[in-house]
C-alpha cells in the first residue's frame, strides 16, 4: 500500500499532460524555425560584428518589410493551394509604374502609388482567372506569367528607360517612404508588420482566411462544402499580386533605381522564406507566423554570410545547407509529431476504486444478473444509428439523436414511422424539455443547443470560463454530455472530458483523471460558468424534486453524487453511491420518487488493477496498438434503481446481451420504460406494471400539460 | 494513357500549333523552309530538348529537378578546370561522371529518405552544388575548353550526312529514354511512382531506391547535355546556374503533356515540346525580332498551350488532385 | 583614325597626370606616403568575385595592400543588387576609409553612393558609372568602345576590304549600360560608314550558349555575312564556335572586346577565333585603381568634394600586332602587379 501512495502522490504533484498538451498545439509547428533562428542568431551574432546592432536592424528592416510583404502575399496563394512564381516581375513592374508616373509623368503620389499597386492586382487578377477559373496549372501558368511580365518590363526598359530614369521625384511622402524610420524601423517594415497582424487575423478569425485554408486543405471538401472555390483562388492571387506590388513600390522609394536585374530571381528568395517558416507547398498548413520566421531566417543567413568575406560560392553552399537542414528538420519533425502526440497524448494517473460489488446471476446483492430487458420491445430496430438519449413530449411522440447529427423523432403511437426533426450537425446525446416545451440538447464537440417547437435551432452555449494557465483551450466545449434543468430555468449540462473528443471519448477511461466537469448555462443573463470541475467523467445528471440539488454520475468514477446548487447546503457534494459494479451512465426520475441510472458497462479486476498501475498504462499507450490496449469493458450493461439514500433496489439486466448489451439512458413514461444505448441500433421499452400508468416527466418537472 | 486515339490530348494540341507556327513562319520568312534552316532549327534546341528529356525522367516519377542546370553546370565546368590543369580525357570525364552521380544520388536520397519535397530539396542543392563547386572546384565561372581538346568542339560541331551532332545526341537521348520509360520494368516503375506512388508501393515497387535511380538519371543527362554544350562553345560558364534556364526547360518538358503531376508523357511530349519552341525561337530570330519581343510571344504561346489544354481537358474540384501545384 | 588618336593621347596623358606624382613619391618615399597608408581598411563590393576582371583588380589590390599594410575587405553579392546593397550597407556601418563599388548598372546604387559619401567615407567607383559623382571613377570609356567596334567593322568590312559591309551585332542584355553606351557608339561611329550595313542586331544577354545560337541563325540566314559583332570575349566564344561550325573561320570577322585576359583573348585570337579585339586591359585597371587608393588616401579631399575620372586605356589587338604582354594572366598578375 506503500507503493500505492507513493504512485499515487508522483502523478498527484507532476501532472504529465503538459508534453502532449503542448504537442497538441498547433503554434508548437512554430518549434523548429523558432529554434533554427534563435541558433542562427546566436551563432551568427556572435561571429558577425555588429549583426544585431540597430544600426544593421534599421538598413535590414527596408529589406525585411519587403520580402515580408511579398511572403505575405506567396502565404495567401500558398495556403490557398497554389504557388505564385510571378511575385519577382510584378515587383520589377511595380517598380518601373511608380518611377514612370511619379517621375516621368509627374502625378501626384495619390494617384501614382494606388496605380502601382492596380498594375500588380491585374497581374494577380490575370493569375487568377487562369488559374482559379480557367483552371490552369498555378506553377506552370505563374512561370509563364513571370516570363511575360519580365519581358514586358525588359521592353519597356529597353525603349524608355533613359528617359524615365531621368526624372527626379519630389514629393515628401515619397521621401518618407524612402528614409522615414518609425520607432527606427523603416516605414515599409512597419506597413508590413501592421499587414502581417491584418492578414494573420483575417486567415484565423475572419471567414476570407478560413475560405482560404479550407480550399489549400482541401479544394474538393470546400466544393462541396458550399465554398466558392474558384473566386477564393483567384482572389488569392490578387492579393499576392497587390502585395509585391506595394513591395515594389517601396523599393523604388528606396533605391529610384530602373535596374534590369530588379527583382529577378527573388521570387526563389520568397518561395524559400515561405518553405523554411514551415507553410508546405500544396496548402493545408501555414500561418503568417511562419511566413515572419522564414523571411528573418532568410535575411539573417544571407546577410551574416555576405559579411563572412568569404570566397565566392561559400555563401550560396552554406545558404544551400542550412535550407536543406531546416527542410529536412522540419519534414521529420511534421512526421514524427503526430506519432509522439499519439505516444505522448494518453497521460495516466493513479486512481483506486472501492471494492467491486458481486454482480454475478443469483448473487445476494441487488445487483444480480436477470434478463429483464431482453425482452424489451423494440422500436425503430435498424433505423437508428446511436440514440444516447431517448424522451418523449406531451403527445407521448419519442426524440432520440442520431450520430449524423439529426434529432429524429418517432411518432406516437406505434413508433413505426421516423422523420428528422431537427438536423443540428453534431450528434445530439442528452435531451430535456423545458417549461416552455423546448427540447434543449446536449451536441456533442458544439455545445448545448435549444430546439423551438417550431424547430428552429437556436445555440444556447459554446463555451465557458476558461481555467486559468490551461494549455489546451478549455473554454470551447468538445464533448457536452447531458443536462437537466432547474426550476429556476438554469441548465446543468456535463462536459464528459476535455481532453478528447468523441470518437476518442473512451480513452479517457485510460487516464483515470478528472478531466470533466459540470458546466450552468444561465438562460437570464446567457453566460456559462463551470460549477465543478475536475470530474472523472461526469454524465448523467438529474435534478432533485427539492429545487436545491442535482445528482450527477461520474462515470470512470463509478459512483453517483450530489450537488447543492442552492439552500443551505449550497456548494456542497455529497458522495450516494461510490461503488457501483459498472460504469454509470444517464440518471432519471422513477414515478416513485425514486431514480432510474443506466450503466453503460461493467467495472472488471483486471481493468480496476490497472487504474492503480498508472506506468502500466503509460507504457501500454506508448508501445501497443491501439486496439490491444486494455479497456473498460463496455460489452455488458443494464438499468438500476435507487433512492437518495443510496439504496439500490432494483436491477434490470439483458444477461445474453441480444438486445441491450448497454444501455446509455431510460425514461420513464406511462407506465413504460424507454432504453437508449449509444452503440445500439435501436431504442427498447419494457412494461413498468407496477408503476403510476399516467406518470410522465414532463409532468413531474414542469407540472401537469395545460 | 488510356485516352482515345482522337482525343485532343495537350501534345496533340501543342502539336498543331507548333505545325500552324511552322507553316506561318514558312510563308512569313524566306529561307524558313530550307534544309540548312530547319537542321538549324533542330540544333539550336537540342541541348533544351535533351535537358528537358532529363527533366521529363523526373516529373514523370512527380518529382522535378531545379539543380539540373547547376549539376550539369558544376560537373562540366570541373571537367574542364581538371583538363586545363593537364588531366587526361579520362581522368577529368571520370570526376564529372562520378560529380554528377553523386548529385544525382543526393537529390534522391533527400527526397526518398528524407523526404524533403523535389522543389525543395532539389533547390537548396542547386545553390549548394553552385557554391560547392565555386568553393572547392573552381577557380572562377567562366572556365574554357583548352587548346588541347579542340576535337571535341570540332566533333560537336560536325554534321555527318548533314545532320548535326547534336542533333544526333538530341535523337539518341530520347530514343534511349523511350527505350527505357516503355521497353524496361523500371521504365514502367516510374509511370506507376509518378501515377500513384502509394499504389505503387503497395504493388512492390522499391519506391526509394527507384527515387534515387531517376534523380541519377537525370543528373546524367544533364552531364550529357553539359558535355555538348561545352564541347559546341568551347567553354562553360556557370553563371548559368543563377540564369531562369531551369525555367525554359520546365516548359519545354510539361509544354508537350508531361503533366507536373506525374505519370503522364513520354519521350515524344518531349519533342513536341522541344519542336515548338525550336520553331518559334528559330522564326523569331530569322525575323530579326529582338530577346525581349521574342520573350513575349514565347510566353503568350505557351500560355494559349496552357489554356486550351485547359479548356479541351478541364479539371474541377471533383477531379484535380489536392497538393497537385 | 584622328579620333582614336586623340583619344590614346588623352588616354596617356591621364595616365601621366596621375602616375606620374606617385611614381615620383614612389622613387623615394616620405614618411607620409607609408603612414597614410598603413593599418586602412578599404571596401571591395565587386558585381561578382567569379570572373576574371575582378579577380584581377582584387589579385593587384591585395599585392598592393599587402605590400603597403592595409586591408581590403571584399564583399561579394554574387550578380545581386539586393546583396550588393547590403555589402555596401555593412561596410558603411563598418566606417572603412576607402569603398570601392563596382555598378551593376547606372542607377541601382545612386543612394548608396550617396550614403557613403555623407558618412565621409571616400567612394571610388568602377566600370559603370553611376547618375552620382564620387570621388574618383575607374573604368572604359563605352561609347569609345562602341566606336572601336565600328573601326573593327570599317577594317574587316568596309569599302577598302572589298566586301559587302554586311555585319550582325550581338549585344550583351539590353539594358545594361555597358551594352547601351557600347550601342551608342556604334550608332554614332556608324553614320561615318554607310557602307557598312547592320543586318541583324540582338541581344544574348552576356551568355556564350544563346550567342552560339544567335550567331547560328544569322549564320544560316545571311551565308554572304561579312562580320559579327559581340560586346564581351566570354560570350562572344559562342559567336566563334558557330563562325567554325559554318566553316567559315576567316571569311566571317568576329569583333569582339572585353578585359584581355589571355584565354579568354589573346589565345582565341591566336586561333583565329576572334578577329579584332578592343581591351580595356583589366591588368591596367587594376594599376589604376592602386593608384586612385595611394592617392585619395594620402591627399584624403573632404568626401566627393573633387571628382576625378581614371578612364580605362584601350588596347586594340588583332593576330598582326599581339605580342605576349598585349594579354594578361591572373598568375602573371599575382607576380608582378598590374
Amino acid at each position: 500500500m506503500i507503493r500505492d501512495d507513493l504512485v499515487r502522490w508522483r502523478y498527484r504533484l507532476i501532472p504529465n499532460t503538459v508534453v502532449g498538451e503542448i504537442l497538441s498545439k498547433p503554434w508548437i509547428d512554430n518549434a523548429v524555425p523558432v529554434l533554427m533562428l534563435a541558433v542562427l542568431l546566436t551563432v551568427f551574432g556572435a561571429l558577425v560584428p555588429n549583426l544585431l546592432t540597430l544600426g544593421n536592424l534599421g538598413n535590414l528592416s527596408q529589406t525585411v518589410g519587403e520580402y515580408l510583404l511579398m511572403g505575405l502575399g506567396l502565404t495567401i496563394v500558398v495556403m490557398a493551394g497554389g504557388i505564385d512564381l510571378s511575385v519577382g516581375s510584378v515587383f520589377a513592374l511595380a517598380n518601373l509604374v511608380i518611377i514612370a508616373l511619379a517621375g516621368w509623368a509627374g502625378l501626384p503620389m495619390a494617384v501614382a502609388i494606388p496605380v502601382a499597386l492596380l498594375s500588380g492586382a491585374l497581374i494577380g487578377l490575370l493569375n487568377g482567372i487562369l488559374v482559379g477559373y480557367l483552371r490552369l496549372r498555378a506553377f506552370l501558368t505563374t512561370l509563364v506569367t513571370l516570363i511575360v511580365v519580365r519581358a514586358l518590363v525588359d521592353s519597356l526598359l529597353l525603349s524608355y528607360s533613359q528617359d524615365i530614369g531621368a526624372a527626379p521625384i519630389f514629393s515628401a511622402f515619397w521621401d518618407y517612404l524612402a528614409f522615414g524610420t518609425v520607432y527606427g524601423m523603416s516605414v515599409s517594415f512597419m506597413t508590413a508588420v501592421a499587414l502581417a497582424v491584418a492578414v494573420h487575423i483575417v486567415l484565423t478569425r475572419l471567414r476570407p482566411g478560413w475560405h482560404i485554408i479550407a480550399v489549400g486543405g482541401s479544394r474538393r471538401a470546400a466544393h462541396n462544402a458550399g465554398i466558392n472555390v474558384r473566386r477564393t483562388v483567384c482572389l488569392s492571387y490578387v492579393a499576392s499580386g497587390t502585395l509585391a506590388a506595394l513591395a515594389g513600390v517601396f523599393y523604388a522609394a528606396r533605391l529610384m533605381s530602373l535596374g534590369a536585374e530588379t527583382g529577378v530571381g527573388l521570387e526563389i528568395t520568397i518561395l524559400t522564406a515561405v518553405v523554411l517558416g514551415g507553410t508546405s507547398l500544396g496548402g493545408g498548413r501555414g500561418s503568417v507566423v511562419k511566413t515572419v520566421l522564414g523571411v528573418a531566417i532568410v535575411v539573417v543567413v544571407t546577410n551574416s554570410l555576405l559579411r563572412f568575406n568569404l570566397p565566392s560560392g561559400s555563401s550560396p553552399l552554406a545558404l544551400g545547407i542550412i535550407l536543406l537542414l531546416a527542410v529536412a528538420i522540419d519534414v521529420r519533425w511534421v512526421k514524427n509529431k503526430r506519432k509522439v502526440l499519439d505516444q505522448t497524448y494518453v497521460a495516466p494517473t493513479y486512481f483506486e476504486l472501492p471494492p467491486l460489488p458481486d454482480a454475478r446471476r443469483g448473487a445476494a446483492t441487488p445487483y444480480a444478473v436477470n434478463d429483464h430487458l431482453a425482452t424489451a420491445e423494440p422500436i425503430g430496430l435498424g433505423l437508428l444509428d446511436g440514440p444516447e438519449d431517448v424522451i418523449l413530449d406531451a403527445d407521448d411522440n419519442l426524440y432520440t439523436g442520431s450520430r449524423d447529427g439529426n434529432i429524429l423523432r418517432l411518432m406516437a403511437p406505434d413508433y413505426t414511422r421516423v422523420e428528422p426533426y431537427v438536423h443540428i450537425g453534431g450528434q445530439p446525446l442528452g435531451l430535456a424539455f423545458d417549461r416552455a416545451g423546448n427540447l434543449v440538447t446536449c451536441v456533442a464537440g458544439m455545445g448545448l443547443y435549444m430546439v423551438r417547437p417550431n424547430r428552429e435551432v437556436v445555440k444556447l452555449s459554446d463555451e465557458t470560463n476558461r481555467t486559468v494557465f490551461s494549455i489546451i483551450d478549455d473554454s470551447r466545449m468538445r464533448l457536452a454530455d447531458d443536462l437537466d434543468i432547474a426550476p429556476d430555468g438554469r441548465v446543468f449540462f456535463s462536459e464528459a472530458t476535455i481532453r478528447y473528443a468523441l470518437h476518442d471519448w473512451m480513452i479517457d477511461a485510460l487516464e483515470g483523471r478528472g478531466n470533466g466537469r459540470i458546466i450552468c448555462y444561465d438562460p437570464r443573463d446567457g453566460t456559462s460558468r463551470t460549477v465543478l470541475p475536475r470530474l472523472q467523467f461526469p454524465n448523467g445528471i438529474c435534478m432533485v424534486p427539492d429545487g436545491q440539488s442535482f445528482l450527477y454520475a461520474e462515470t470512470w468514477g463509478c459512483r453517483v453524487s450530489r450537488y447543492y446548487f442552492d439552500g443551505p447546503k449550497k456548494g456542497r457534494t455529497e458522495v450516494v453511491i461510490a461503488d457501483l459494479p459498472g460504469y454509470p451512465d444517464n440518471i432519471n426520475r422513477a414515478s416513485d420518487g425514486t431514480f432510474w441510472l443506466a450503466m453503460i458497462g461493467m467495472r472488471t479486476p483486471a481493468f480496476d488493477l490497472s487504474q492503480r498501475m498508472p506506468g502500466f498504462r503509460r507504457r501500454m499507450a506508448m508501445k501497443v496498438a491501439r486496439d490491444q490496449w486494455v479497456f473498460p469493458n463496455l460489452n455488458t450493461g443494464g438499468v438500476i434503481k435507487f433512492d437518495l439514500t443510496g439504496q439500490v433496489l432494483q436491477s434490470l439486466w439483458d444477461g445474453e446481451g441480444g438486445s441491450h448489451p448497454q444501455v446509455t439512458s431510460m425514461r420513464e413514461h406511462k407506465g413504460w420504460l424507454y432504453l437508449g444505448g449509444i452503440f445500439n441500433n435501436r431504442i427498447g421499452r419494457i412494461r413498468l406494471p407496477d408503476a403510476d400508468q399516467s406518470w410522465t416527466s414532463q409532468s413531474a418537472y414542469w407540472g401537469a400539460p395545460k | 494513357m488510356t485516352r482515345s486515339r482522337t482525343k485532343l490530348t495537350q501534345a496533340r494540341i501543342v502539336l498543331g500549333i507548333a505545325v500552324l507556327a511552322f507553316a506561318t513562319f514558312s510563308v512569313l520568312v524566306p529561307d524558313f523552309l530550307s534544309a540548312g534552316n530547319v537542321s538549324r532549327l533542330l540544333q539550336n534546341v537540342s541541348i533544351l530538348g535533351i535537358l528537358a528529356m532529363g527533366m521529363a525522367l523526373s516529373i514523370i516519377g512527380r518529382g522535378i529537378d531545379l539543380s539540373m542546370v547547376a549539376s550539369m553546370a558544376v560537373s562540366v565546368a570541373w571537367m574542364l578546370a581538371e583538363m586545363n590543369a593537364g588531366a587526361s580525357f579520362a581522368h577529368a570525364f571520370g570526376l564529372a561522371l562520378v560529380f554528377s552521380i553523386a548529385v544525382g544520388v543526393i537529390n534522391g536520397v533527400l527526397i526518398a529518405y528524407v523526404e524533403i519535397p523535389p522543389i525543395f530539396a532539389t533547390l537548396a542543392m542547386g545553390t549548394a552544388i553552385y557554391g560547392f563547386g565555386r568553393v572547392f572546384l573552381l577557380a572562377s565561372d567562366v572556365n574554357y575548353l583548352p587548346d588541347d581538346w579542340q576535337w571535341l568542339n570540332m566533333i560537336a560541331t560536325a554534321a555527318p550526312l548533314g545532320i548535326p551532332v547534336s542533333v544526333l545526341c538530341f535523337a539518341a537521348v530520347c530514343g534511349l529514354a523511350h527505350l527505357f520509360l516503355r521497353g524496361t520494368r523500371e521504365g514502367r516503375y516510374i509511370h506507376m511512382m509518378g501515377d500513384n506512388p502509394q499504389a505503387a508501393r503497395i504493388t512492390g515497387v522499391p519506391i526509394r531506391p527507384m527515387i534515387v535511380g531517376q534523380y541519377v538519371l537525370t543528373s546524367l543527362v544533364a552531364l550529357v547535355a553539359g558535355l555538348l554544350m561545352a564541347a559546341l562553345v568551347a567553354t562553360m560558364n556557370t553563371r548559368i546556374v543563377g540564369s531562369t534556364y531551369v525555367y525554359d526547360i520546365i516548359l519545354v518538358a510539361v509544354l508537350g503533356g508531361i503533366s507536373l503531376s506525374g505519370g503522364r508523357g513520354g519521350a515524344g511530349s518531349v519533342i513536341v515540346g522541344t519542336l515548338l519552341i525550336g520553331i518559334l525561337l528559330n522564326g523569331m530570330t530569322m525575323m530579326n525580332l529582338g530577346y525581349t519581343t521574342q520573350n513575349v510571344i514565347k510566353a503568350l504561346i505557351l500560355l494559349a498551350a496552357l489554356t486550351i489544354d485547359s479548356l479541351v481537358n478541364p479539371r474541377d474540384e471533383q477531379t484535380s488532385q489536392q497538393g497537385d501545384i | 583614325m584622328k579620333i582614336i588618336t586623340k583619344l590614346v593621347a588623352a588616354a596617356a596623358l591621364c595616365i601621366a597626370g596621375v602616375a606620374g606624382p606617385a611614381g615620383a613619391q614612389d622613387a623615394s618615399p616620405s614618411s607620409g606616403f607609408y603612414n597614410a597608408l598603413k593599418g586602412k581598411k578599404i571596401g571591395f563590393v565587386p558585381i561578382a568575385m567569379g570572373f576574371n576582371e575582378t579577380q584581377a583588380w582584387r589579385t593587384a589590390m591585395e599585392r598592393q595592400a599587402a605590400a603597403l599594410g592595409y586591408e581590403i575587405i571584399v564583399r561579394d553579392p554574387n550578380w545581386s543588387i539586393e546583396a550588393g546593397i547590403q555589402a555596401i550597407n555593412s561596410l558603411i556601418e563598418e566606417k572603412p576609409d576607402l569603398l570601392i563599388i563596382e555598378n551593376i548598372d547606372n542607377r541601382s546604387y545612386n543612394r548608396m553612393v550617396q550614403k557613403s559619401i555623407a558618412a565621409g567615407i571616400l567612394t571610388v567607383q568602377t566600370q559603370q558609372r553611376s547618375e552620382i559623382p564620387s570621388d574618383a571613377y575607374m573604368g572604359p570609356d563605352w561609347n569609345e568602345m562602341g566606336r572601336n567596334a565600328v573601326e573593327g567593322m570599317v577594317q574587316a568590312c568596309g569599302k577598302e576590304s572589298g566586301k559587302n559591309g554586311k555585319v550582325a551585332i550581338i549585344q550583351g542584355a539590353l539594358t545594361a549600360p555597358a551594352s547601351l553606351l557600347q550601342m551608342a557608339g556604334i550608332d554614332e561611329a556608324l553614320k561615318d560608314h554607310p557602307e557598312i550595313t547592320v543586318v541583324s542586331n540582338q541581344a544574348a544577354d552576356w551568355d556564350a550558349t544563346k550567342a552560339y545560337q544567335i550567331a547560328t541563325t544569322v549564320l544560316q540566314q545571311n551565308p554572304d555575312i561579312c562580320g559579327i559583332v559581340g560586346f564581351w570575349d566570354v560570350a562572344d566564344a559562342g559567336i566563334a564556335s558557330a563562325v567554325k561550325e559554318a566553316n567559315l573561320q576567316g571569311k566571317v570577322a568576329v569583333i569582339t572586346s572585353g578585359s584581355g585576359a589571355r584565354e579568354s583573348a589573346c589565345d582565341k585570337i591566336a586561333a583565329g577565333d576572334f578577329s579584332y579585339y578592343t581591351s580595356y586591359n583589366t591588368a591596367g585597371q587594376g594599376r589604376d585603381l592602386n593608384a586612385i587608393i595611394r592617392t585619395l588616401l594620402q591627399t584624403m579631399p573632404e568626401p566627393g568634394s573633387k571628382p576625378f575620372d581614371l578612364v580605362s586605356p584601350l588596347i586594340r589587338i588583332n593576330k598582326d600586332n599581339m605580342t605576349p604582354s598585349s594579354c594578361w594572366s591572373l598568375e602573371e598578375l599575382a607576380q608582378i602587379g598590374g
